[in-house]
């Protein structure tokens, strides 16, 4: 069913809704204001379930404060203003009566450098389990074999789960808060760059596990490499001085975009 | 000319000055060591048994005690050795000034004994004989009996007399209870004497003051401090956390949180006399006099907590270091990277749960260091102490076996305010001269060595936290 | 292989527990803040009942005290100024990286040295030694800054083997002996050149040429205790401030033609300068406030006296001596805590005036080095 509207979505004009049984995240004229200064403007879209959709454009575009906005971690600094709807599932998460912890477990977030907490492995990965339930060890122990496999790193760390968490390589530790995040098991997951810091190599096995992932939630991507957007990415949104430039496949932002404006950044002819 | 000549001193000034600096280096170097020395020498010296002279003068007389120090008179007059000579009971005073050139020979005979007495401080002379229990001793076996009934503890001593010579021939009888130490230094070996040093070093830690402060020890004052600084402790570390917490990780970070977090820092350069003001007028009066008129009116006017005591001391003084404890520990707060508050809150953590869970146990050692930095200055304060409860001596310790066990509002005796007490304050200040050293080296090395430890901590941390990083 | 999501338990709990604790942790942070404000507000209140009355008592009662503060703090800047800026700018601009590391928290140490170990030193060792040799101690405060320079040129007469051995980034530590040395020649030699003044006994020349008098415990003694003690605070500060000067100025400066001493004075110290300031401020601050020392080693005496050889009364020693005999509400007690309130407020203010220069400085130099 989805293939099918992927198809439909490929050459029609521009996307930035689904019906409602296929999206996971609703934005609707969203602005955000830091400290009296705009930072998005009247941003709509929304995002596919069960796909990675990736936020690109140059730096200061707005695309990490869209996907703050998604867990509320604008919650944290007092001067930040916004209007607008974002609903996951159905439900504005802006709303009083809504749980911001429980938001936020369903909506995890992956950063753009590793920040494992000092603790070993298998903390890390019990952290947010033992915040929400009171699980016996057993149940746990399979939670975290099961969220650490997810995210590519069981075979590696297996022989070592109590060992600090800080002694892994970068890439290792991307993966890690990864499987952090996994083992909440949320519904969306955001990725603010999260290969920027990381080597080649570690690029390329947490481009793949993005890939791997999508079967199980969705995905989020903000990222400036717009070749990784291409390689892992089916829909890509472009936004530019806080506002939604060009939405839709990313088979058709990068081969046939729509905008010149979009055409120049992709060409790399704009930063 | 002229110009010439202002060059050529500008390319003077410009090669010596440096030299200027790094003497001023040198010179702090130089007046830190000479202080340290100075503190070691005198304070770890006196416990080393002095040899005991027998002095004979152009007079005829003889005179027994332990050379101190020498100094020249004025217009050439010579100069004159002081000597302390003990047996005030019989001379009336512990102290003799002798001309170098009215003496005639100087001799340490090996039966010289020196005994401390608690009425009338030490004796040097000769040991005669001992009554003891119908026994009559003399000599050598006399000592023995004496080294062995002074090695019992205080209760099983058997009574008896001692008869006692001085230099110049008077007989004295001393009962043995009130002795208790004797040495003869002359006859000892260079072991003896080592191992008596660090007995006399040992009782100056473990015993109580004795004869106005001029020999005894000081475990009352270590202990006072101690407890006051505990006390003080345990009051200032969750305030101070708590403050640290609230400025760092609640409040909202405005121009208010920014001049907040001045005037904290600033209250660290507040003479700590005036919080010794705060804590008399504020504890003392205020608080104090409240309590003794609703719970202590019985004992009226003479006031139980309305005077100054353990509890409102620990209380100045916790005062005093709360902004030594916020700085310290806001410090280690800030440099926990934001990510990891991020990480915590997106894997749907409260901020309670990310607080206990992330924040605080990174910060503890910034924490911990910011306590001993708060205990090393509490630990060398002393003029707050004067005003809100410190005493000369204090005729019960603050702990005892009487309920409550614990006596917050007993005065305590204080190591910095003892020390200062008894240099300034005593009946016989040159008595108590190596006494007072000792205790200012005891107060620097505890306070050095709390800095240290907090140094220490603060590289191994960072250092640490840099290598994971 | 998904596990069933395990049922959320226990979600309310957290959210109270959440609010709880942060409602303590506010009132228990306002708490703690306002009770260090509360120091203020209490001297103002004690003071306040002051403002009504005949205003000469204070004035007799608390001029010679001001006096007395101002005089000790002088003389301990005095002698810790020189000492103190030497000093920084010799770590900030030629020590080897290996001995400043060493050496600042040495010298960090000293800060740490109780004030009443000091003010028993200054007390009962350094001003009876003073009082017998007065000419020695003039002598020395003399000779020991003539003999670093003299160091200076004999280094510059040495083979260049020699000065390779003895490099001036280690001279704070290798003048150590040398200037041990200078100050037993000074030692020596000062009573030789006493004899040769009038009378041969200096303090009976000051009395009869100048009028002086001679107190054990007095001023000299004072600048020179105090003095110690305020040097690391000095020292640490201004050491940061120099130390935070971009080099690239200095050598700038330097390539361009000027000498050290010339980049120092054109470049570095216009660009510390304000830090320098605030660091001598706080070093001020330290001295008018401190008590024990003061107390020790100024023979307490309430005189109006300019003389070196004379003695003070300070107003935080007042306040240790009189205040727990002063009667709670009575007169005394009262400008007693105006005397505190006088130091509170100026300790505060000057320290609050250092830090923001200091904070500002920091800030300017953070931009300098970015652009």
């Amino acid at each position: 069913m989805l293939a099918s509207l992927d198809s439909a979505n490929a050459s029609q004009a521009p996307v930035t809704h689904f019906p409602a049984e296929h999206r996971a995240l609703s934005i609707e004229r969203f602005s955000l204001a830091y400290a009296g200064k705009p930072a998005l403007r009247e941003l709509s879209l929304d995002v596919p379930r069960h796909r990675v959709t990736a936020f690109i454009g140059p730096s200061g575009c707005g695309k990490s404060t869209l996907l703050r906005a998604i867990n509320r971690l604008h919650d944290l600094n007092e001067s930040v203003e916004h209007s607008g709807r974002i609903e996951l599932e159905g439900q504005d998460i802006y709303a009083p009566r809504t749980n911001v912890t429980e938001l936020r477990r369903r909506v995890g977030m992956v950063f753009q450098t590793p920040n494992p907490f000092p603790m070993s492995i298998y903390e890390n990965v019990a952290f947010g389990l033992r915040l929400q339930h009171r699980l016996p060890k057993r149940q746990r122990d399979d939670i975290i074999e099961w969220a650490l496999t997810s995210a590519a790193l069981w075979d590696e760390v297996k022989d070592r789960l109590h060992r600090s968490a800080w002694q892994l390589s970068g890439g290792q530790q991307q993966r890690l808060v990864i499987a952090r995040t996994l083992a909440v098991q949320p519904d969306v997951l955001l990725l603010d760059e999260p290969a920027s810091a990381l080597d080649p190599i570690s690029t390329l096995k947490i481009e793949e596990l993005i890939r791997n992932l999508k079967s199980q939630l969705t995905l989020i991507l903000v990222t400036h490499n717009m070749q990784q957007a291409a390689r892992v990415s089916d829909y890509t949104a472009f936004m530019h001085g806080g506002e939604l430039v060009e939405y839709g496949t990313t088979d058709q932002v990068f081969t046939n975009p729509r905008l010149q404006r979009t055409e120049n950044y992709i060409t790399g002819r704009m930063t | 000319m002229r110009r010439q000549f202002t060059a050529s001193s500008l390319r003077l000034l410009d090669r010596l000055w440096p030299w200027l600096c790094a003497a001023s280096v040198a010179l702090s170097l130089l007046m830190l060591t000479a202080l340290l020395s100075l503190l070691l020498v005198r304070g770890l010296g006196h416990f080393w048994p002095a040899t005991l002279e027998e002095v004979t003068l152009r007079s005829g007389e003889v005179v027994t005690g332990e050379a101190i120090r020498e100094t020249s008179l004025p217009q050439e007059a010579g100069a004159e050795r002081l000597y302390f000579t003990g047996n005030r009971d019989v001379s009336g005073a512990n102290w003799r000034w002798l001309a170098l050139d009215d003496i005639v020979q100087r001799t340490t005979p090996e039966a010289l004994v020196r005994l401390e007495r608690t009425p009338w401080g030490d004796f040097i002379g000769r040991l005669v004989g001992i009554d003891a229990e119908g026994e009559q001793l003399e000599g050598q076996p006399a000592w023995e009996y004496l080294t062995a009934a002074l090695a019992l503890p205080a209760s099983q001593r058997p009574s008896g007399e001692l008869v006692l010579a001085t230099a110049d021939g008077q007989i004295l009888r001393q009962p043995l209870a009130s002795i208790s130490h004797a040495t003869a230094p002359n006859a000892m070996t260079w072991w003896q004497k080592t191992s008596a040093w660090g007995q006399r070093v040992w009782q100056f830690l473990s015993e109580g003051p004795r004869a106005a402060n001029t020999s005894g020890g000081v475990w009352p004052a270590i202990f006072g401090t101690l407890l006051m600084v505990i006390l003080m402790s345990v009051i200032v570390t969750p305030f101070g956390v708590l403050a640290a917490i609230y400025l760092n990780e609640i409040a909202h970070q405005n121009r208010l949180t920014r001049l907040v977090r001045i005037g904290v820092r600033n209250l660290a350069g507040v003479p700590s006399i005036v919080y010794g003001v705060f804590g008399l007028g504020v504890f003392v009066y205020g608080i104090g006099g409240s309590l003794d008129s609703w719970f202590f009116s019985n004992t009226l006017p003479s006031p139980t907590f309305g005077t100054g005591g353990l509890l409102w001391a620990s209380l100045t003084l916790a005062l005093l270091t709360l902004p030594v404890v916020i700085v310290a520990t806001e410090e280690g707060l800030a440099r926990i990277p934001d990510a990891q508050r991020e990480g915590a809150v997106a894997l749907g953590a409260t901020r309670l749960e990310m607080l206990m869970r992330i924040v605080l146990p990174m910060a503890v050692p910034a924490m911990l260091t910011g306590v001993i930095l708060a205990v090393a200055r509490a630990a060398g304060e002393v003029a707050p102490l004067m005003l809100v409860g410190v005493a000369k001596l204090a005729p019960q310790m603050p702990v005892d076996g009487e309920f409550p066990y614990l006596h917050l509002e007993r005065k305590f005796m204080h190591l910095g305010y003892h020390l200062f007490d008894t240099a300034f304050h005593g009946e016989d200040v040159q008595a108590a001269m190596p006494l007072v050293y000792a205790t200012a080296l005891l107060l620097v090395l505890i306070v050095l060595v709390l800095n240290l430890t907090a140094i220490f901590l603060r590289h191994y941390f960072r250092r640490q936290r840099g290598n994971e990083c | 292989m998904i596990p069933p999501r395990a049922p959320v338990s226990h979600q309310p709990l957290r959210q109270l527990k959440n609010r709880i604790a942060t409602g303590l942790i506010t009132a228990g942070g306002i708490g703690v803040l306002l009770a260090i404000l509360a120091i203020g507000v209490f001297l103002v209140w004690e003071t306040l009942p002051l403002l009504g009355l005949d205003q000469t008592f204070a004035l007799v009662k608390l001029s010679p005290l001001a006096w007395g503060t101002l005089k000790a703090a002088l003389a301990a800047m005095l002698f810790a100024l020189p000492i103190a800026l030497g000093a920084a700018m010799y770590s900030a601009l030629f020590m080897s990286a290996r001995l400043r590391s060493r050496i600042k928290p040495a010298l960090e140490m000293m800060e740490a040295i109780p004030g009443v170990v000091i003010g028993f030193i200054a007390g009962l060792v350094l001003a009876p030694w003073v009082e017998r040799h007065l000419a020695s101690t003039l002598v020395v405060l003399v000779w020991l800054p003539l003999s670093a320079g003299l160091a200076g040129v004999l280094w510059h007469l040495l083979s260049s083997r020699l000065r390779q051995g003895l490099p001036l980034s280690w001279a704070g530590l290798w003048l150590v002996p040398w200037l041990a040395g200078m100050l037993m020649l000074a030692l020596w030699l000062a009573p030789l050149l006493e004899t040769m003044l009038p009378g041969g006994d200096l303090r009976q020349w000051l009395e009869q040429r100048w009028g002086l008098d001679y107190a054990t415990r007095n001023a000299l003694v004072v600048g020179i205790a105090m003095g110690f003690a305020v040097i690391p605070s000095i020292y640490a500060l201004a050491e940061d401030a120099l130390a935070d000067v971009p080099h690239a100025l200095m050598e700038g400066a330097q390539a361009l033609g000027a000498s050290r001493w010339q980049a120092l004075w054109k470049v570095a110290l216009p660009a510390a300068g304000p830090s320098i300031f605030s660091a001598v401020m706080i070093g001020a601050g330290r001295a008018v406030g401190e008590t024990m020392i003061v107390l020790m080693a100024s023979g307490n005496t309430a005189l109006f006296s300019a003389s070196p050889f004379e003695g003070m009364r300070s107003m935080a020693a007042a306040i240790a001596i009189e205040l727990p005999e002063a009667s709670p509400g009575g007169l005394t007690y009262r400008y007693l805590i105006l005397a505190a309130l006088v130091l509170f407020i100026f300790t505060f203010l000057v320290n609050t005036l250092a830090e923001m220069v200091r904070l500002r400085m920091r800030r300017r130099y953070q931009k300098a080095g970015r652009y």
